[in-house]
């Protein structure tokens, strides 16, 4: 909401200066966005060319002298308009000109000295004009400042409305609440009642029994009034907010819509029938508005229309056909009440702005109905003239205030301060409440007409804390009590957002980097990784942001393309975040990927990158969350973001841990650049989070006695379970077996397409001795026999 | 016999040894079974018992000299030897590294932490609501009413789908919902914070369709607006690491909150450097309220006993305000080179 200076002060009586009043909107909840304020040029002020002549150095430079009422300048000037006696605006070496944004520095142009400035518009940020310097036409003093040679001492002021203050939505409003926090006074409207209504209006009304959003309307017809532009203190307050003033009776409205925030609708009476009703629209009723869009309206959208057309769409904007124009002789005024939610409806759907539903959508005042007919038939008859009709209305205005009981003490219950019972009660005097009967503990209120949003004890509160000031609250910190702080040890939450420290801080120790992506996918990586039609925005911003993700290794396989472009080689990135799979179920999971495009040939090499090297990178993950890999069953990975012959899954029981494995080469043939990427997918929020926190573990002391470490190959069948094995053999003897180590795995012809070789390194240790060479020997044998036995392996020798 | 001249001539001897097995001759020379000092020895058994006990006396000093200084030649050979085996292992130590690529953690993990650290201080626990919400939960319970204005305070992303009110999936404009999952879920007293995931579809340099937000929700008997004040000072003084916060509690208007405000705190720039705490100017922290008795009625609490504030506030935006960052869409960039100069180290998480 905009408005200046001067149109508030229409409104209030106040001695407070422009940023006064600044604060205190702010501080009552209206709050300042932008105060435009020329008091600053007080600095520039009047002077007059008393002679010049032509630079002797350049054609268009003129050497002017100047006198500002206190000393005269020599001033080298361009502008084409310079004369002998010429009133302009002037600044002095060393300030600053706003429109240049420069400090003026005195100086020679072109071997002649100049000491200041005679200034155009655009210097002054007043207007684009730079055709020449300012001509004040009025016989200014010399000396006299800028702000009063052109009127410029009228600062505008923008306020965010809150959707609760539809009663601000008028200077008036606005007035009225800094008059309830003691900034001045408010004033009565000025204008003078008409009393001459001496005929009957020759169109009337009729609202329709068809659950329109119309509750009241009432109009008054002009007859033989002569449609004109503004007068000027009408235009100004127009353009002041930034409105083009088009014609005196649309002007008369607009002004009324922002002066009392009460949008009424004039339309030219020649135009429109002798009945007009209030009524839902028909199915696909089409009407060409004022804005000469068409819109086409569903039945849950009210009209005025006569008895051919649609003429307006309610509480929204007017149509075309029957606006007023320079040509308009008759006009029939209508100011209605319309339900709010039908009009923020019907306004949404069609996709309409307007003032009037800006105000209507918010509430509006039902006892501002008739003081807008009279304040526009006056304005009406004394810009147009012509002769004014008697009221025409229909429905039924019901004025009735709400009724409040309000109890004191419930303003410190919630406020947390003391404030006497007399005191609150000024404060809602002053807020124009009516306090019927009150005693020390309660009172009857009667809410003022404008306030809409003022429903129960927590809205009074409210208002009495806005005006006695959010300032005067006393801060107290409450301290935590024992059963929060153990209520936060136990907290499930709690304890994942420690797991997820652990994870990011293991990462980033192992060199990948975080980095966080959006949640969204793009119709492209929505088919790839077949994600779920319940994922799909409605009203997507673009087509890379049309679904929810379904994984975010597209995202991050994005990413490090981008990075790859940027000249990073190798690409390590993480992200913990959500994924979705419908749109009812979230997971929130590490994602990892690790792509490298490294030089072989450079002398800096790292270890390989593969399966093996990201099997590890998970189960150094796991470990960090206090859980072993080998707990786990392993599997190969159904999933199709991986290669079905390098990637694994991890489960417990039926839930999935995680998967890693490299990326399927059809996905990265969307990535060309990218060679080497593997990801793992690990779901933490599967794993039992109690677990995680590391607990006092079982105290195994470091055995003294000698330990012993033998190999062991063997031939499996090929898709011998791996992890089976290791948990077996670690099992055999678990009193002695302290480690169980795989190193070596060998494919070949000679050992048949079905097998494979393995080796692996097993570590025995006693408690009680040191192993003679006859425990170890059958300790050895136990193992062979049962590996041999149990996976119809062949030793291998 | 010269013993004196015996020893004179091993000494030169071992001297002029240039390796091991030189050496090792050497020794053999003289302290070996059949070495010069063992035919000494057995020269003494024609001397006089007085004779054989100094003679044999100097013999072995002998010995023992001989021995010394061949231990010392060979310690002084092994170091020759493996310095003449090191001068061959020397690299070019001046062949530059690669950039280093130091991994970091998001600037907003750590605003993560700090928060959920600081509230857990003040007794707050972690709460979860998911992203992809329905009407109610994100409107409707929080007294947003369809066709109410305050709707379009927040541009809302629809999802294909509709809940069980046959009413289409939105994402969360807000972490507000999760106030109305917790307190459906617990009885009051609660006190949690819920960081997460929002969203609205808005995308300049000031906004970015995804961000982050943490709710605040304290329920007890008897919570005030003084505690509101209070806990979101504290916050913020701890956050900001400033202990003198020049702050500003405005009122303003959340339909879930009543009385509601907006604080903002005080900046001023110095040295081209936004500088927080002191100041005219004022900057947007965050919104705030006394959680309105409509909402903890649909959430069958009694307001007869319960009451209580809650609060939001965007979490990248206290991020940037905190490490100075311009710009809300390189957040979600993956720029590994932003992530570089602005992420922390694990010295710094």
């Amino acid at each position: 909401m905009k408005f200046s200076y001067s149109w508030l002060c229409d409104h209030l009586e106040t001695d407070k200066n422009a940023v006064e009043i600044g604060d205190a909107l702010t501080n009552i909840g209206l709050e300042l966005e932008s105060l435009t304020d020329y008091s600053s040029y007080s600095k520039f002020v009047v002077a007059t060319i008393i002679d010049f002549h032509k630079h002797p150095n350049a054609d268009r430079l003129n050497i002017c002298t100047v006198d500002d009422g206190t000393k005269t300048y020599q001033v080298i000037c361009g502008a084409n308009n310079v004369k002998k006696g010429l009133k302009g605006i002037f600044a002095k070496d060393g300030m600053y000109i706003p429109g240049t944004q420069i400090y003026l520095k005195k100086g020679k142009i072109r071997g002649e000295i100049s000491e200041g400035m005679l200034l155009s518009e655009r210097e002054l940020n007043l207007s684009d004009d730079h055709d020449g310097i300012i001509e004040l036409s009025d016989n200014f003093e010399n000396g006299t400042s800028a702000i009063d040679a052109l009127k410029l001492n009228d600062p505008v002021f923008e306020i965010g409305i809150t959707p609760n203050r539809g009663d601000c939505l008028g200077v008036r409003g606005i007035a009225r609440d800094l008059s309830a926090k003691g900034i001045g006074k408010l004033k009565p409207l000025k204008y003078e009642k008409i009393t001459k209504l001496d005929f009957e209006s020759p169109i009337s009304w009729n609202i329709e029994n068809d659950n329109n959003s119309c509750e009241y309307v009432i109009s008054r017809y002009f007859k033989d009034v002569k449609n004109k532009l503004s007068p000027e203190w009408l235009q100004k307050k127009l353009i002041s907010l930034g409105l083009r003033p088009i014609n005196a009776l649309v002007d008369i409205t607009n002004f009324i819509t922002h002066d009392l925030g009460r949008p009424l609708h004039v339309f030219d009476a020649d135009k429109v029938g002798k009945k007009l009703h209030m009524r839902l629209a028909k199915p696909n009723e089409k009407i060409l508005a004022l804005d000469n869009k068409e819109y086409t309206l569903d039945s849950n959208s009210t009209v005025i229309a006569d008895n051919n057309n649609a003429l307006a769409i309610a509480g929204i904007i007017g149509g075309e056909s029957s606006g007023c124009t320079e040509d308009t002789q008759n006009v029939f005024l209508e100011v209605a009440i319309f339900e709010k939610d039908s009009v923020a409806k019907t306004g949404r759907t069609l996709g309409i702005n307007s003032d009037a539903r800006y105000r209507f959508e918010r509430g509006l005042d039902k006892k501002m109905v008739i003081e807008g007919l009279n304040y526009a038939s006056y304005l009406i008859n004394k810009i147009c003239g012509g002769s004014v009709s008697k009221n025409i209305d229909s429905g039924k205005l019901d004025t009735n205030e709400r009724k409040i009981e309000y109890k004191f003490d419930y303003f410190e219950k919630v406020i947390g301060i003391k404030l006497e019972p007399k005191k609150q009660i000024n404060i809602l005097k002053d807020l124009k409440f009516q306090i019927n009967q009150s005693n020390e503990k309660q009172c009857d209120l009667l809410v003022p007409s404008w306030r809409n949003d003022i429903e129960n004890n927590i809205d009074v509160v409210e208002e009495v804390i806005r005006i006695y000031g959010y300032e005067n609250i006393i801060e107290s910190i409450p301290s935590p009590s024992n059963d929060e702080i153990v209520k936060i040890n136990n907290s499930l939450i709690n304890k994942k957002f420690k797991a997820i420290k652990k994870l990011k801080k293991s990462l980033i120790s192992n060199g990948v980097s975080e980095i966080i992506t959006f949640s969204f996918h793009s119709t492209k990586a929505h088919e790839i990784l077949s994600g779920d039609v319940s994922l799909k925005i409605s009203n997507a911003i673009s087509d890379d942001q049309s679904f929810m993700r379904n994984s975010m290794i597209f995202n991050h396989l994005e990413t490090a393309d981008m990075n790859y472009k940027k000249g990073y080689k190798n690409i390590q990135i993480f992200e913990i975040g959500p994924i979705y799979n419908t749109s009812q179920s979230q997971e929130n999971i590490l994602s990892l990927l690790i792509s490298s495009q490294e030089n072989k040939n450079s002398i800096f090499k790292s270890e390989d990158l593969n399966f093996y090297s990201i099997s590890n990178l998970v189960s150094i993950l796991i470990s960090s969350l206090n859980f072993d890999i080998k707990q786990f069953n392993i599997s190969r990975s159904s999933s199709n973001i991986f290669h079905p012959g390098q990637s694994a899954e991890l489960n417990m029981g039926k839930k999935l841990i995680a998967r890693y494995g490299k990326v399927h080469p059809l996905i990265m043939g969307e990535f060309p650049k990218l060679k080497n990427s593997y990801v793992i997918e690990l779901f933490f929020e599967n794993l039992p989070i109690d677990s995680i926190s590391r607990t006092n573990s079982s105290n195994i002391l470091d055995s003294q006695f000698q330990f012993s470490e033998k190999d062991f190959s063997f031939i499996f069948e090929k898709e011998q379970n791996l992890f089976e094995v290791q948990r077996y053999v670690s099992g055999i003897d678990k009193n002695l077996i302290k480690n169980v180590e795989f190193f070596d795995l060998y494919e070949s012809k000679d050992l048949g397409e079905n097998s494979k070789s393995v080796t692996f390194r097993v570590t025995i240790q006693s408690k009680d001795k040191t192993l003679d060479e006859k425990d170890l020997e059958q300790i050895h044998n136990n193992i062979l026999e049962k590996v041999s036995n149990k996976f119809k392996a062949n030793i291998r020798t | 016999m010269d013993i004196k001249k015996v020893l004179n001539e091993a000494t030169k001897q071992i001297e002029q040894c240039s390796d091991q097995q030189e050496l090792q001759n050497v020794k053999v020379v003289y302290l070996g079974k059949k070495g010069k000092i063992t035919e000494l020895l057995k020269s003494l058994k024609d001397l006089s018992l007085e004779e054989k006990k100094s003679t044999g006396a100097k013999l072995n000093l002998l010995r023992t000299d001989i021995d010394k200084l061949i231990k010392n030649k060979l310690d002084s050979l092994k170091v020759k030897e493996i310095n003449s085996k090191l001068k061959n292992e020397f690299l070019d130590i001046s062949f530059p590294p690669p950039k280093s690529n130091l991994s970091k953690v998001h600037p907003i993990s750590k605003t993560f932490d700090e928060v959920i650290n600081i509230f857990a201080s003040m007794g707050y626990s972690v709460a979860e609501g998911p992203d992809i919400e329905t009407d109610y939960f994100n409107f409707s319970a929080l007294n947003i009413p369809a066709n109410h204005p305050a709707r379009e305070m927040q541009d809302t992303f629809y999802i294909d789908d509709t809940d069980k009110d046959n009413k289409p999936y939105v994402l969360r404009t807000h972490t507000s919902p999760v106030q109305i999952r917790t307190l459906l879920n617990e009885k009051p007293p609660v006190k949690i914070i819920a960081p997460g995931r929002t969203y609205r579809c808005d995308s300049d340099s000031t906004h970015s369709p995804m961000f982050h937000q943490v709710e605040g929700l304290f329920i007890n008997e008897n919570t005030n607006m003084g505690d509101l004040k209070g806990t979101l000072i504290e916050f913020c003084k701890q956050f900001f690491n400033v202990q003198n916060l020049k702050v500003r509690f405005r009122p303003s208007y959340f339909p879930f909150t009543e009385p509601s405000a907006e604080m903002d705190i005080a900046y001023e720039i110095v040295n081209n450097k936004i500088h927080l705490g002191t100041g005219d100017f004022w900057l947007e922290i965050l919104g705030c309220g006394m959680v309105n008795p409509i909402v903890l009625e649909n959430c069958n609490v009694d307001t007869k006993i319960y009451q209580g504030f809650a609060f939001g506030m965007g979490l990248d935006r206290i991020t940037m305000l905190k490490y100075g960052l311009t710009d809300i869409r390189s957040f979600f960039s993956g720029n590994l080179n932003w992530i570089a100069n602005n992420g922390f180290s694990i010295g710094d998480y």
